[in-house]
């Protein structure tokens, strides 16, 4: 009898998820042009064959780790911090924590197109801050050059994310008894003591819980690089995402575009399965 | 009147409506044919509304149902298109450009409109060439014509003047003009390295002696074109140093900022840089190579009608509507091109007229891009993914054209 009772969410689950989730490994065992339906072949794995020897697959996913871990390390360290202060007693604490979350609400193709026109070579407001200071003799072209171009678009999504963790974190430090840092304060515990042994265990699961998510989020998201600089110059700022969108957008190569989607996804899965494992485990004891 | 009166009275009035609906409709409703047209323009507060009303007017047994779909540097609109057709959603008719057509035609979604056409009085108020260039490659007439713009050289006279030189007709013309302007906070050509910059490289290089048959971007013209092209920043270092991933808008914005003392861009840019530099900024066509030879890029935008669709003929109705000259010249206000009809192009008064003439003065050399499948994907990947590479040093501009050859001829 509770089986019945699970039908219809097996039901809108299959279909919004694993119907999908089943088109496109079907799609990607096929040659398949959407221009050319009507020529779409099966090849098995030869898609995924072909991204072993594709040098733009190996460039992009190489990017991708320095991507999440660069992205999700630092929001999660800005989140953090802003959260430790925001939990803190000062007169305008209510306005610094609306203000913190303006970052988050701003949809990402407008975060894109903002730091575009920020890191702008001829007329940005970064390069002409950091010459004003001194910092720079000549402005650089912070969105042209391969070796900034990546941390550049890093950068404004660390902006972006950071206060996801900082509601999140602040969320959690509420649901921590004052008994324990009264506690901890007896037995004569400094303030970093306090931070690790009381404050980050107490808020261990919401912290992995929002790693998780924001990892899954960070690993899927291109639409900043895509108007940044579209993942150039060169193949620069490609991530598997992106790369993955490029073929199936552009060359409108939808079998070799699930392919490539289809690794990202099985990566991703490794990553939540990691989680739950830990989670469970977590329970049990 | 009392509340029963009231009850009673509108009760019956309501059941009385299906009944006498059928009547009071007019009969030609009944019967109308609904065209779905997808359009994009780049300001996405304009609307055709004005235009289908019109039509609707002069052509009471039909519908149009516009839908404006967002442009988004060009695959957004593609793909969505592509999509809906192969789901069997797409619309009857669409903007549409040369550069798809060969995908259109693998994926059998157009049916020639030459029977339409042949019918149609507009037809001789657009040009012979332009008709020839919207051919399909087995000679049908597939497209309606619709507007068109040709690529120039914007050029900043007064910079120009001050240091005696004459607007560049040549190549070698234009380098020495962009390496006597180039100073430190300004560069002699704001070079298009990001999306759509095909089109600063397709003068320089087609024009220089490149082409698309197969061998053509490996033979030695066409090579040391494009070694040429790249040399402007690598070794000439005329352009601003984001050039490789500059895009419409860095490289218009930057002339306005008077950054830059020449670009490439077309009669769409002429009303907002003219607001900022006024009588300072004019257009001469795009420089020509060594043996007298020239390319630009023509840019067009189309209609058309598609195979599936069940109002092919309403369809054509509207397509054609639209590239009448007065509704052509309403539409061309929305998207800052140039009118296709002939007869609008005479008095046209949008744009100043010395853009316009330098347009007109380009058209013997405009060409558009290979009429194959691979042409898009040449455009969003293929071309910016290599040429920012060679602009960087990162590979030769020999395996850059390799790159390109390979793409098209395997």
């Amino acid at each position: 009898m509770p089986f019945w009772f699970l039908l219809p969410a097996i039901l809108v689950t299959a279909g919004v998820v694993l119907v999908p989730v089943a088109q496109t490994a079907w799609l990607s065992l096929q040659d398949y042009l959407l221009y050319d339906p009507d020529n779409a072949r099966f090849i098995g794995l030869g898609n995924f064959a072909k991204i072993a020897g594709d040098e733009v697959f190996w460039i992009s996913l190489g990017q991708s780790f320095i991507w999440i871990i660069g992205v999700v390390g630092l929001q999660f360290l800005l989140g953090l911090a802003a959260a430790l202060l925001l939990n803190q007693s000062f007169w305008w604490r209510g306005l610094a924590r609306s203000l913190v979350i303006i970052p988050w609400a701003l949809p990402s193709v407008i975060i894109g197109l903002m730091w575009t026109w920020m890191y702008d070579f001829n007329l940005g407001v970064i390069n002409d801050i950091a010459m004003r200071l001194g910092l720079i003799a000549a402005p650089i072209a912070w969105l042209a050059r391969p070796d900034t171009a990546l941390y550049a678009i890093m950068l404004a999504l660390i902006w972006q994310g950071f206060p996801f963790f900082a509601v999140t974190i602040l969320a959690g430090l509420q649901t921590v008894p004052a008994e324990l840092y009264e506690a901890a304060e007896i037995d004569g515990a400094t303030r970093p003591q306090q931070l690790f042994h009381v404050t980050l265990p107490a808020i261990a699961d919401v912290i992995a819980t929002a790693l998780l998510l924001r990892t899954i989020w960070v690993a899927n998201s291109l639409d900043v690089i895509l108007v940044m600089t579209g993942g150039g110059p060169g193949y620069a700022t490609h991530t598997l995402p992106l790369y993955a969108f490029l073929r199936a957008s552009s060359s409108m190569e939808f079998g070799y575009g699930a392919a490539l989607a289809l690794i990202l996804t099985a990566m991703l899965l490794g990553v939540v399965f990691l989680y739950v494992r830990q989670a469970a485990r977590s329970i049990e004891t | 009147m009392e509340r029963r009166t009231f009850i009673k009275l509108a009760g019956a009035s309501a059941l009385s409506i299906p009944l006498a609906a059928p009547l009071a409709r007019p009969a030609i409703a009944q019967g109308a044919t609904t065209v779905r047209w997808w359009y994009h323009f780049d300001n996405p507060q304009h609307s055709p509304a004005e235009l289908v009303a019109k039509f609707e007017a002069e052509n009471p047994g039909i519908k149009v149902q516009a839908e404006s779909i967002p442009w988004g540097g060009g695959n957004d609109y593609q793909t969505r298109l592509f999509a809906a057709l192969v789901a069997g959603n797409g619309p009857d008719c669409a903007m549409v450009r040369l550069s798809w057509a060969a995908r259109f035609q693998q994926m059998k979604a157009l049916a020639p409109i030459d029977d339409l056409i042949a019918g149609w009085a507009g037809r001789s108020d657009i040009a012979d060439n332009i008709w020839k260039l919207n051919k399909g490659a087995d000679g049908k007439q597939y497209y309606l014509p619709l507007q068109y713009v040709v690529l120039y050289l914007y050029y900043r006279q007064d910079l120009f003047e001050q240091a005696g030189l004459k607007p560049p007709a040549t190549f070698e013309d234009f380098r020495s003009a962009a390496k006597a302007l180039t100073k430190s906070d300004l560069s002699g050509f704001g070079l298009r390295g990001g999306a759509g910059g095909f089109d600063h490289w397709g003068p320089f290089v087609l024009g220089g002696g490149a082409s698309f048959e197969k061998g053509g971007m490996l033979s030695e013209k066409a090579l040391a074109a494009n070694r040429w092209f790249v040399d402007l920043t690598l070794k000439d270092k005329v352009v601003p140093a984001s050039a490789p991933t500059d895009s419409f808008r860095q490289i218009v914005d930057t002339f306005k900022a008077g950054r830059t003392a020449m670009t490439i861009h077309h009669v769409g840019s002429a009303n907002e840089i003219v607001g900022v530099l006024g009588d300072k900024v004019s257009a001469v066509p795009v420089p020509r190579g060594p043996d007298g030879k020239g390319w630009t890029y023509f840019g067009d935008e189309s209609n058309a009608v598609f195979a599936a669709s069940k109002a092919r003929e309403a369809a054509f109705k509207w397509c054609a509507f639209l590239s009448i000259a007065e509704n052509n010249v309403v539409l061309n206000k929305f998207t800052g091109q140039l009118p296709i009809a002939s007869s609008a192009a005479k008095d046209w008064t949008l744009h100043p007229k010395r853009f316009v003439e330098a347009s007109a003065a380009s058209l013997p050399i405009a060409a558009s891009l290979p009429d194959s499948p691979k042409t898009p994907d040449f455009i969003a990947r293929i071309w910016p993914a290599n040429m920012q590479r060679a602009l960087l040093g990162q590979i030769q501009p020999d395996e850059m054209m390799r790159a390109v050859e390979q793409h098209f001829h395997g």
